[in-house]
């Protein structure tokens, strides 16, 4: 599904990801945990196709396809999703009119008629339910004035509306209550799929009880330092990052 | 002949053709030794830098001069989802067979020429009486030359039920048309009108007037719809005079010019008054569109707002001029400003200007202007969604204008601009 090899990024000319290696496989759950500050979310910006974010070297294969050749929108199209950290508000802009055209463009890339309009909201039904949205939310302008837990709801009943085949999702469940938690990871869960795979970016191992990744790993300096399974996420949470940091110590 | 020459000898025929006539002939005198003080502006008149109109004229033109053509009632937009009274003109002067009259009690429509020529109290008491306060030169102009226009009046404590709808059609290149409205509304009533213009002519030129009197605890909603002007060289002077705890409220869309100037001046007389100023202009190509308002708090405890918003594509100009005055009496005044524009192509320019004249102290006064380009953050939030970027710009840019389409309360008017947009905007959502 997606290869990324000796990726290198850059922000405003300041290096943030160095020799970046990832491999996630078709059907896979990969979870990214590491100290602020790292690169996750550039790892996440960069795979979108932020503009701000310079590839100074290294390769992204999507489906193998070239993604660093691709607009950030012929991405999304492709397949890529990202749920934001921090979704943008967009006044004047309503949930129902933003998908219908980011549906449409999905389909039109595709080949196909525009959706009608009774099947959309049939679709629009179903996903609202998935991730417990209410009705209410689909005629507001996009994220303007909902609450931290509601943008985090609304950008996975998007990734639902999209079907994407891979999922990033970058820090989803910080800001969540209890309740929003059990509901985002569940709604996530019911779009786990043998064709479908996710990069799960989290600072908490309480969401991974819910969506059991395969892999888990530990980025540190730009780059990933360790990986293991789920029991990792564990070990970091009662442990904390010093013993990383002390291991990628002495191997420099 | 100079073009001031020619405008001079069309007077002078015109005051022949019409002498022996009342009250009318002399305000057109007195308007037009005004207007020859002032003349045609140029560019380095103060309220006119940014819009050379004096070299948009043709001075071929002729003002006095008429002409008209067959219209069938679909031959143009007749606006058929909106229920209203509707007023149709041909380079100004009414045609009673495309309109059509819903009939009100104490509401009173038609021509303007009618209801002069046969009332000299009330043109007296009316007609070129706000022109006069700014002794602006196209209001001067246009007071000298017109000859037909929209007469509407509603009575004391009279709210019509539906809008009264001034169709105004234009097709003379060789002309400069000199059209005009009278709209009063008496003490409690309540009315809505809207304006439109729709040019039909290769190009044309007009100079529209119109003058509103808002009575005591009255409500006038006036929406001006400049969306079928394409080719149009056009100066609009609103003047409008709002009494006690009366509301006024003009919405002004521009959505195609060549050249256009919407002068809109609104006098705050009656305490507890409020006037609202909204204002939608989206040039592209060369077009130039100039909004000139000014807010006079005359008394006080008055409020006034002042939202506009513009997008400019391509080469198209934008000008914004956005007055308030304060006078030393006008205290408790409670007025705000606001000018935001769009700038979606590097050629593309706004000049925007607030001008505050204060002289009362204790007022609440804000103003903001910002220009700006879609934000970057936006655009990418749509697109990492799949929607390319053309439509990207083309959603924000929608939701950017729809803010003022959003405060039209004619529900079937609202449509008819939300639809016009997203055809602009190549929308179909
Ligand atoms: N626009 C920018 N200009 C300069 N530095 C930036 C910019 N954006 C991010 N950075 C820096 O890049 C580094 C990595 O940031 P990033 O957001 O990827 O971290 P993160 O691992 O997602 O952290 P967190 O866990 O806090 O979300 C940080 O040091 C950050 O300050
Ligand atoms: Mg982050």
């Amino acid at each position: 599904m997606l290869s990324i090899k000796n990726l290198n990024v850059a922000i405003n000319g300041q290096q943030i990801l160095k020799d970046f290696n990832l491999e996630i496989k078709t059907g896979e759950v990969h979870a990214i945990m590491g100290p602020n500050g790292t690169g996750k979310s550039t790892l996440a910006s960069t795979l979108a196709g932020k503009e701000a974010y310079e590839v100074l070297s290294g390769e992204v294969i999507f489906k193998g396809k070239d993604l660093l050749e691709m607009s950030p929108d012929e991405r999304a199209r492709e397949g890529v999703f990202l749920a934001f950290q921090y979704p943008v508000e967009i006044p004047g802009v309503t949930v129902t009119n933003f998908m219908k055209a980011a549906i449409n463009a999905k389909r039109r890339h595709f080949g196909l008629d525009p959706m009608d309009a009774k099947d959309f909201l049939k679709l629009m039904r179903q996903k609202m339910e998935l991730v417990e949205i209410k009705k209410e939310m689909m005629s507001r302008s996009l994220n303007e004035g909902f609450s931290g837990g509601e943008k985090k709801r609304n950008e996975i009943f998007q990734m639902a509306m999209l079907e994407p085949s891979l999922c990033i999702l970058d820090e989803t469940d910080s800001g969540l209550d209890i309740d929003a938690l059990r509901i985002v990871a569940n709604g996530i869960n019911k779009l786990r799929s043998p064709e479908r795979s996710f990069l799960v970016i989290t600072h908490y191992q309480r969401l991974l009880n819910y969506i059991v990744p395969d892999v888990v790993h530990v980025m540190f300096g730009g780059k990933i330092v360790k990986s293991g399974g789920k029991e990792l996420a564990l070990e970091l949470e009662e442990k904390g990052y010093d013993w990383i940091k002390d291991e990628v110590a002495a191997e420099a | 002949m100079s073009f001031a020459d020619k405008i001079n000898s069309e007077f002078e025929l015109a005051e022949k053709n019409a002498s022996g006539e009342h009250v009318l002939a002399h305000i057109r005198k007195d308007a037009f030794t005004s207007f020859q003080k002032l003349g045609i502006p140029g560019n380095r008149h103060e309220e006119w830098r940014y819009t050379n109109i004096k070299t948009q004229l043709p001075e071929t033109l002729s003002i006095a001069g008429h002409t008209t053509w067959n219209v069938s009632k679909d031959g143009f937009n007749g606006f058929a989802d909106i229920k209203a009274t509707k007023l149709v003109f041909l380079n100004g002067v009414l045609n009673t067979g495309l309109s059509t009259i819903i009939e009100e009690t104490g509401v009173t429509v038609g021509s303007l020429k009618e209801h002069l020529g046969h009332n000299t109290a009330l043109t007296e008491k009316y007609f070129g009486k706000l022109v006069n306060k700014y002794e602006d030169h196209f209001s001067m102009l246009n007071t000298a030359f017109v000859n037909d226009g929209a007469f509407v009046h509603v009575k004391k404590g009279i709210t019509a039920t539906h809008p009264i709808f001034i169709i105004n059609l234009y097709n003379s290149p060789e002309n400069f048309t000199q059209s005009r409205n009278l709209i009063i509304v008496e003490e409690s009533s309540k009315l809505d009108v809207i304006v439109d213009f729709q040019n039909q002519g290769s190009s044309s030129y007009y100079n529209h007037v119109s003058e509103c009197f808002v009575g005591n605890n009255a409500d006038l909603n006036v929406t001006k719809l400049q969306t079928s002007t394409q080719h149009t060289t056009a100066v609009h002077t609103l003047e409008a005079e709002v009494g006690r705890y009366a509301k006024f409220t003009c919405t002004t869309i521009s959505l195609e010019a060549k050249l256009i100037r919407n002068t809109t001046n609104v006098r705050l007389c009656g305490e507890n008054s409020e006037a609202h100023l909204n204002g939608l202009y989206y040039g592209t190509g060369t077009s130039l569109i100039d909004n000139h308002i000014l807010v006079d708090h005359l008394v006080p405890n008055c409020q006034s707002n002042q939202l506009y918003k513009g997008i400019l594509d391509e080469e198209a100009t934008g000008v914004f001029n956005g007055k308030i005055f304060v006078k030393q009496d006008a205290q408790k005044t409670n007025a705000f400003q606001s000018s935001k524009a769009i700038l979606l192509s590097d050629e593309a320019s706004i000049n925007s200007k607030p001008q505050l004249e204060i002289f009362a102290d204790d007022v609440k006064c804000s103003h903001g202007a910002a220009i700006g380009q879609l934000s970057q953050d936006e655009v990418f939030y749509l697109r990492a969604r799949g929607i390319h970027e053309s439509d990207a710009k083309s959603i924000l840019t929608y939701a950017f204008a729809s803010q003022i389409i959003n405060t039209i309360t004619t529900d079937a008017l609202k449509v008819y601009l939300d639809n016009n947009l997203k055809e602009r905007l190549h929308l179909n959502f």
